[in-house]
């Protein structure tokens, strides 16, 4: 570590026009990067969903024609996915908070950092691109299941190319975290010492390392299926298209975990920093984030229960899927737990963090009948599919993204936001968000088919419902938003440690040097959540 | 870390040797496939292992796995692992269909 860098000025300060952001290696300003990038697609994918479901609000057209619909979705279901769930929190808050929080200067391989970030930004262009050329988007879905993605006219190359690019991204920022957290933990800090978040990284980033190769080469398939008329997928020239929903799969399930996994290691941070008290089993919570990743690998075909598997394949993976549940359940209990007799703090990120645990809960259970062979044959393909994985994905790690963002938003810009309003942005997101997705789960239930502009006039009231739910959803987002940038140049300043969390985060300034810490950064004894009463 | 600037200097007969099995798995794979042996749905297998146990050896002799710390052993078998784990449940699908 050079000690000729001044920790005086902070990691804004230090340096200032564009190119100092384009080029840096400080990882956390490329983390910012990520962030501004990433809520960029956010908003664009959460623009596209108001306009699906205000379409949806009346049987028969509304505002746009079967095709664009198609397209739409599959727009919205490509930028959520890949541009927008998977790179989440580990690329923002895992770029900006890892180095830190296990006590270092930065990422392993800071160069390679960048790259990913420039990668990402090469994907989001092709997809983009769909946008102007050629047919327009995709209209697959996100799933890009074959044979019809061989056979439309529609840009499924690009589309396809341009989560190809993502994925090195993906995997260039797993591989940098690995190598950090197996090299670069303060002296002292064991595997066993080390934070939650950091734990659940450490999961994910195998995850993202060992299963998203399969999905490049699966994509490439594609495009040689496209592009050459070689016979993979499509059975009309000799290919098999389950041979592709299981290797689309193959990578596709552990990637859920790529975007749960890192949710609940913000979960385990922030409930203890708000409990004020220590963790209840932290070794269950570190070794469940790896079982969870484990286990993940072998679980791909209960998305493939309708499709002409064999009875066998399904009954093995119907029962490997419900072998997942158990670690998941593990973390539940171990943050209630922890919330028992704490001394518990009401603050914005707690509620976000409770929020999580509600809606996560459905999502999960959701997914326990999804599971359930006899039962995924009914609810297979219908809106109770979108309900669950909306409240996995949204409900769950999109909340733990918006807590761990209040959480961490003093330490990042140094001020702090309007703590009622943001809780007003809350309330209005949490009863948007289950507005908007419960009655797509007994729509679901009822038989109501997903990736349809159009549906019976029997469904019309829930679907209703769902609409009017978007907007209170909205709402909260543009409360929350605003409020969070108002506060970025207006808020009341705060100090290093405005939680009282005992974090190694909280233990240098906010926001911090360039370097990260200008004192050396001390490990909390008996554990990082040791609190003392 | 004290392997890393104290490599191990593989001697030539260790080289060799590992040579020679390389060699005789070639011959075994060409021998298999000229004999049009009838193995069945055992022809993919014969020939993976085969393919495997040439790229372990290579792996571990003259890529000094077998020198290096454990670690990078216990990565590279769980990789391998993970990948015939993908393969086995795959192919469950289509024999049982
Ligand atoms: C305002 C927020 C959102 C709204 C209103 C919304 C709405 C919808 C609707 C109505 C569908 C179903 C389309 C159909 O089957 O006909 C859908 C699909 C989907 N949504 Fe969302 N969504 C929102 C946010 C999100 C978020 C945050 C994610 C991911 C993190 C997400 C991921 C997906 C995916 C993957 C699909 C499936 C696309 C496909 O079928 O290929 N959505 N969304
Ligand atoms: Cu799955």
């Amino acid at each position: 570590m050079a000690t000729a860098i001044s920790t005086e000025k902070n990691f804004f300060e230090i340096k200032k026009g564009i190119a100092s952001w384009l080029f840096t290696l400080d990882h956390k300003r490329i983390g910012l990067m990520y962030f501004y990038a990433i809520i960029s697609f956010f908003l664009v994918g959460v623009i596209l969903g108001l306009l699906m479901r205000l379409e949806l609000i009346a049987p028969g057209e509304t505002i746009v024609k079967p095709t664009t619909y198609n397209q739409i979705f599959t727009l919205h279901g490509v930028i959520m996915i890949f541009l927008f769930i998977i790179p989440s929190i580990p690329a923002i808050f895992g770029n900006f908070f890892l180095p830190i929080m296990l006590g270092t200067d930065d990422v392993a391989f800071p160069r390679l950092n960048l790259l990913s970030w420039w990668l990402y930004v090469g994907g989001a262009v092709f997809a983009l691109l769909t946008l102007v050329v050629g047919d327009g988007p995709a209209d697959t879905g996100w799933t890009f299941y074959a044979p019809y993605s061989v056979q439309t006219g529609t840009n499924v190359t690009l589309s396809v190319l341009a989560a190809f690019i993502l994925g090195f991204s993906s995997i260039l920022t797993g591989l940098n975290f690995i190598v950090t957290i197996h090299r670069l933990r303060a002296p002292g800090m064991t595997f066993n010492k080390m934070p939650l978040f950091a734990w659940s990284l450490y999961a994910t980033s195998w995850i993202q390392l060992l299963a998203t190769p399969i999905i490049g080469i699966t994509l490439l398939m594609i495009v040689a299926e496209r592009v050459f008329g070689i016979g993979l997928f499509d059975p009309s020239i000799g290919g098999d298209p389950i041979l592709y929903q299981h290797l689309f799969w193959i990578y596709s399930h552990p990637a859920v975990y790529i975007m749960a996994l890192p949710a609940m290691g913000i979960i385990s941070e922030l409930i203890p920093s708000f409990a004020k008290r220590t963790i209840f089993g932290y070794k269950a919570i570190a070794y469940s984030s790896m079982a969870i990743a484990f286990v993940g690998y072998f679980v791909w075909g209960h998305h493939m229960f309708t499709s002409g598997m064999s009875g066998t394949a399904r009954v093995i993976f119907s029962i490997l899927t419900f072998i997942v549940a158990i670690p998941t359940a593990v973390k539940v209990f171990n943050w209630v737990a922890t919330l028992y007799k704490g001394s518990i703090d009401v603050q914005t990120p707690l509620l976000y963090a409770l929020a999580f645990i509600f809606q996560f809960l459905i999502g999960g259970l959701s997914g326990l009948v999804l599971a359930a062979l006899a039962a995924d044959i009914h609810v297979h393909d219908t809106y109770f599919v979108v309900g669950h994985f909306h409240y996995v994905m949204f409900g769950g790690t999109g909340f733990a993204m918006f807590g761990a963002l209040h959480y961490w938003f003093p330490k990042i810009w140094g001020r702090m936001y309007n703590k009622r309003t943001a809780n007003i942005g809350f309330a209005l997101l949490t009863v948007g968000f289950n507005f908007l997705y419960f009655p797509m789960m007994i729509l679901g239930l009822m038989g109501m088919p997903r990736r349809y502009y159009d549906y019976l006039p029997r469904f019309t009231d829930l679907n209703v419902i769902s609409t009017v739910g978007s907007w209170i959803l909205a709402i909260g987002l543009i409360i929350m938003l605003w409020n969070l940038i108002r506060a970025k140049k207006t808020g009341e300043k705060v100090g290093r440690n405005p939680w009282g969390s005992i974090s190694m985060e909280w233990q240098t300034k906010s926001p911090p040097p360039l370097e990260n810490f200008d004192k050396l950064p001390e490990l909390n004894e008996g554990g990082p959540y040791h609190y003392k009463h | 870390m004290k392997d890393d600037n104290h490599p191990h200097i593989v001697n030539y007969k260790e080289h060799f040797g590992t040579w020679i099995g390389l060699m005789i798995l070639t011959v075994m794979t060409v021998v298999v496939s000229v004999t049009n042996a009838n193995l069945q749905m055992l022809t993919v297998l014969t020939a993976l292992t085969i393919a495997t146990t040439k790229a372990v050896l290579v792996a571990y002799y003259y890529m000094h796995l077998k020198f290096d710390q454990k670690i990078y052993r216990i990565m590279l078998w769980v990789v391998m692992g993970l990948f015939v784990s993908f393969m086995i449940l795959t192919i469950i699908d289509y024999i049982t269909r």
